[in-house]
């Protein structure tokens, strides 16, 4: 059976690469790196600008209602003054009922 | 920078500036430019043959190349000196190549369904001096499925060791040993098919 010398072949390509090409090239992607650190560069300082605006308004909010004083959260003294499940059954009317036990059946309780 | 770290054009031409100088430039952001034209320097006629040997036309080849540098400076920081430089480089142009081809193929075609076309484009590729045999060695090729060619072709033209491919192509030493002596008799049966 007839074989080939492929090892014997040489290793050159029938294409050609353009002349200065690999210099072309080079510049290229320089140009297009340096517009990526460039766009990177503002991508930071924004965020850089958002987080101090963010900072300020936390420092603001916190001046304005120190620990919470001035807003309107309630204030339990003890679980005692809270409704027991028990009670808030007690209270539920036929038809809140049987929604209550429409939505357990449904959700398989 | 210091002084030994400075390009050294040796006699023959070629750059010998040590990879792990590159890899260091490549991580610090002030010298980046740097790095860049030294890979450009030291490995970019590699890269382009090596993408070239995959995609044939050379317009796909730039744009391969061009991607590979982007990817190089984007990925930068996932670079890991376990592996040499070249290792990586190559392995990023591999991607981009199969990137290309992949969306050549389309959704309902596989990469290893191209081969006729690409077959095709090597002739119109070609130099009007080229060598037929050198044609029709890469008109085998370009028939080959895609692993089979990328593992004949670092083993073939650049001379890589089955460890290097392993580090490139990611599959064991004897699935690359497989691949290699596969590729190998069907571009021998091919040729010898077609040559005159």
């Amino acid at each position: 059976m007839k074989d080939f010398d492929l090892e014997g072949l040489s290793r050159e390509m029938p294409y050609k690469m353009p002349e200065h090409f690999l210099d072309d090239m080079t510049e290229r992607v320089i140009s297009q790196i340096g517009k990526q650190q460039r766009k990177q560069r503002r991508d930071h300082k924004i965020i850089a600008l958002f987080a101090s605006a963010a900072s300020v308004a936390a420092v603001a909010l916190l001046f304005l209602h120190p620990f919470g004083g001035g807003l309107d959260i309630p204030d339990y003294d003890s679980i005692s003054q809270c409704a027991s499940v028990d009670d808030l059954f007690q209270n539920m009317t036929a038809d809140e009922l049987g929604v209550y036990s429409m939505m357990s059946n449904y959700y398989g309780n | 920078m210091k002084r030994e770290e400075k390009n050294i054009v040796n006699s023959q031409g070629s750059l010998s500036v040590s990879d792990e100088s590159i890899a260091r430039l490549l991580c610090d952001d002030n010298h980046v430019e740097e790095a860049v034209r030294l890979i450009m320097k030291k490995y970019g006629e590699q890269l382009y043959w090596h993408i070239r040997r995959m995609v044939v036309a050379h317009d796909d080849a730039e744009d391969c190349l061009q991607e590979t540098m982007i990817n190089v400076y984007k990925y930068r920081s996932t670079y890991s000196n376990e592996y040499p430089l070249s290792s990586w480089l190559y392995k990023i142009a591999t991607n981009e190549s199969l990137k290309l081809l992949k969306n050549r193929s389309g959704f309902t075609l596989s990469v290893d369904d191209l081969g006729d076309s690409l077959k095709d484009s090597v002739r119109e590729e070609a130099s009007p001096d080229a060598d037929e045999t050198l044609i029709l060695l890469q008109e085998a090729i370009a028939l080959l499925p895609a692993k089979q060619k990328m593992v004949f072709n670092l083993r073939y033209y650049d001379d890589k060791s089955y460890e290097e491919i392993h580090q490139i192509v990611g599959d064991s030493v004897n699935t690359l040993k497989t691949n290699y002596h596969y590729a190998v008799q069907k571009i021998k049966d091919y040729i010898l098919e077609h040559q005159l």
